[in-house]
């Protein structure tokens, strides 16, 4: 208690300059909270609409499909499947995959098509809330087409226009039919903008002659099973399958969040790294200019450890009011940032390495968004203490007396 | 403790002190050999840079002796630690500075009573002593006002108290006058005397003041780092 009470009123010894140091830390604290918030907004908004628009937590393919991605690689019987699937707590729902040509009036593309049951499929996949314009798949109308955002520029059609598909069927024949669009999708992702075509899984099967089967299954696990653990689940029931988790379907995209994450924290270590000479130089100033006093108390009997703790202690007091500031502070910012977030809509449509993005840009908060930059600032700002403190703690008194 | 003939609690075998400073040698005490015994009131004279300093802060374990050997109470301080240096002089040793003695953040009680609460002195004990103390020093109603609220002299005082608080073997006191007027060193001199008197006090202080000088019952005289004069007066 001696020392606390010791280092308290040194800290208050010089007002100013432990309001600037206090201010800075706070301010600090407070800018890597909300960056962490907004990164960690901006990753899970990533990772949710990888998962929720495209790619599901697993896809389940027949064995090998994903080497020869052909019409003829289907998974059969998946109606079985997928009950099983949902017994153990997940949802799935098929799709039927092939690729051939659209054409407007007086262009044509490329084009993927996906064949989904609209009903099934929004259990796994929020691309049914996606549509910029019209509406999305009904069974009701099984000529309608739900088109990417690029595909409706490149073929220069709308909502209520028509568009002629052309393919090559699995029993060898031509595929050839007209649809009407019926919605344009938001931007979902490089591949869906640029060529998506989504049908009902019926005028699939009917275009493309293909009877039964389906090419991939998209599973969603419950949010409390870690991926790996799923994923195993998931390869243990559908045995003879080919089950992958969204990782491995694209590890590109995977490390790419993984090393935002990793950029995130580097982030961190500079800021609080200038910080941390900050803090240094204030207590180096506040050491030096007692460097008499510290002499008295090592002349007096006072052990190396007590004046180490005193100093130590003055670094914690003010560590401690910064962290108290800049956490009262950030919590009303975090949130109007999470509730409202900022919003990007000049950029609106953007999608970053082919992935949609939200122009709302909202930050999301855990416990951990909080406690990660308090326990960075803590460490680092203890650690540019320790040289001055040891300075202090092993001054020799001699030597200390002649200073003034 | 035989009164008659008490043991010395400082002994100094020719202690030689040189300061190094690059190539240069600086010799600053060449050869001393003294006794200082329990009860003693002793004052170090000698003009400036005759090593009083330095005999003071090697017989308080402040700084190491370049040859020769000390003991306190007996014990030869080559042969202790530097934690247990420190231990020695918490518990048997007293320090006076010449200035700025005191911790700026604390009152004069808490200056006062440092040492006693780093030996874990009960707080009850710790305030009987302390306040006791500080009303023989003369500082009764001023226990709670900061260094930066007294005078100089007043300062010493404290400091005073706060070096015999624990009862040391001696209170060592470098040039504790030096910067009060002479009045104020008078009046210290006579609470040094009171103390040593009534309390048996050791003081072994340093002093270019002949007055200051003249109230000591031993005067040893250093020049140029020897012993030139040890006179025992009464
Ligand atoms: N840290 C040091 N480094 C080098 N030389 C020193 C150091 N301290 C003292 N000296 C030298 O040692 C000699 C004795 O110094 P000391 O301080 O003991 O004298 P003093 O009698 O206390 O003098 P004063 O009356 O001025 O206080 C002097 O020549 C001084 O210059
Ligand atoms: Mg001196």
């Amino acid at each position: 208690m001696r020392v606390f009470k010791m280092a308290w009123r040194n800290v208050w010894r010089n007002r100013r300059r432990t309001i600037v140091t206090i201010a800075a830390m706070s301010l600090a604290l407070f800018s890597m909270i909300q960056y962490s918030g907004l990164m960690t907004g901006y990753l899970h908004g990533m990772e949710r609409n990888i998962l929720d628009l495209e790619m599901g937590d697993i896809q389940i393919f027949a064995s090998d499909y994903l080497d020869k991605p052909s019409i003829y690689n289907r998974i059969e019987n998946p109606g079985d499947l997928i009950k099983k699937l949902e017994a153990a707590g997940y949802h799935a729902s098929g799709r039927l995959k092939g690729g051939g040509l659209a054409a407007g009036e007086n262009s044509s593309a490329g084009a993927v098509f996906r064949g989904v049951d609209p009903g099934q499929d929004a259990s796994v996949s929020d691309v049914y809330k996606h549509v910029l314009r019209g509406e999305w798949l009904d069974v009701g109308e099984p000529a309608g087409i739900v088109i990417g955002r690029r595909l409706a520029l490149s073929l220069d059609v709308d909502v209520g226009d028509e568009v002629v598909v052309l393919s090559q069927a699995a029993d060898g024949s031509m595929a050839n039919d007209l649809f009407k669009v019926q919605g344009v999708l938001k931007s979902i992702g490089e591949e869906v903008d640029r060529g998506g075509i989504y049908m009902i899984d019926q005028t699939f099967r009917e275009l493309m002659v293909v009877p039964d089967g389906v090419h991939q299954i998209i599973v969603r696990k419950p949010p409390t099973v870690p991926l790996d653990k799923a994923t195993d689940e998931v390869a243990s029931i559908a045995d003879g399958a080919d089950t992958r988790s969204w990782r491995q379907l694209t590890p590109t995209l995977a490390s790419m969040l993984d090393s935002s994450r990793g950029a995130m924290y580097f982030m961190f270590v500079i800021v609080f790294l200038a910080i941390a000479i900050v803090i240094l130089n204030a207590m180096l100033m506040a050491v030096f200019e007692r460097i008499r006093e510290f002499g008295i108390l090592k002349a007096i009997g006072v052990a190396p450890w007590v004046v180490f703790k005193t100093v130590i202690t003055e670094t914690i007091i003010q560590t401690g009011l910064a962290i108290a500031a800049g956490g009262i502070l950030s919590i009303p910012a975090a949130i109007y940032l999470s509730t409202y977030g900022i919003n990007l809509s000049s950029m609106s449509g953007a999608s970053i390495m082919g992935i949609a993005w939200d122009p709302i840009w909202k930050s999301s908060f855990s416990v951990q968004t909080f406690t990660g930059p308090v326990v960075m600032l803590a460490a680092i700002v203890l650690m540019a203490a320790l040289y001055p403190a040891l300075k202090a703690a092993f001054i020799r008194p001699v030597a200390a007396m002649h200073h003034r | 403790m035989n009164a008659e003939n008490p043991k010395p609690i400082i002994v100094l075998e020719n202690l030689v002190k040189i300061y190094r400073q690059g190539k240069l040698e600086v010799p600053a005490v060449r050869g001393v050999n003294l006794e200082i015994k329990s009860g003693e009131f002793t004052a170090i004279s000698g003009p400036s840079g005759s090593g009083k300093t330095t005999v003071l802060n090697i017989i308080g374990a402040l700084d190491d002796p370049t040859d020769g050997k000390v003991f306190v109470e007996g014990i030869h301080l080559a042969s202790l630690s530097r934690s247990a240096l420190s231990k020695l002089r918490r518990d048997r040793i007293g320090f006076v500075f010449q200035a700025y003695n005191l911790i700026p953040v604390l009152t004069a009680f808490e200056n006062a009573e440092i040492v006693l609460a780093l030996q874990g002195v009960a707080v009850k004990d710790r305030r009987e002593r302390v306040m006791g103390l500080l009303a023989d020093v003369g500082l009764e109603g001023m226990e709670h006002r900061r260094p930066d609220q007294l005078s100089g002299g007043q300062q010493q005082r404290v400091a005073i108290a706060r070096a015999i608080a624990s009862n040391p073997a001696v209170v060592l006191a470098d040039e504790p006058t030096a910067n009060v007027d002479s009045s104020t060193a008078e009046k210290l001199l006579s609470i040094m005397e009171k103390l040593n008197r009534k309390q048996h006090v050791t003081f072994v202080f340093s002093t270019h003041d002949q007055k200051v000088m003249d109230r000591a019952r031993r005067i040893i005289h250093l020049v140029d780092g020897k012993i030139s004069n040890d006179e025992i007066r009464e």
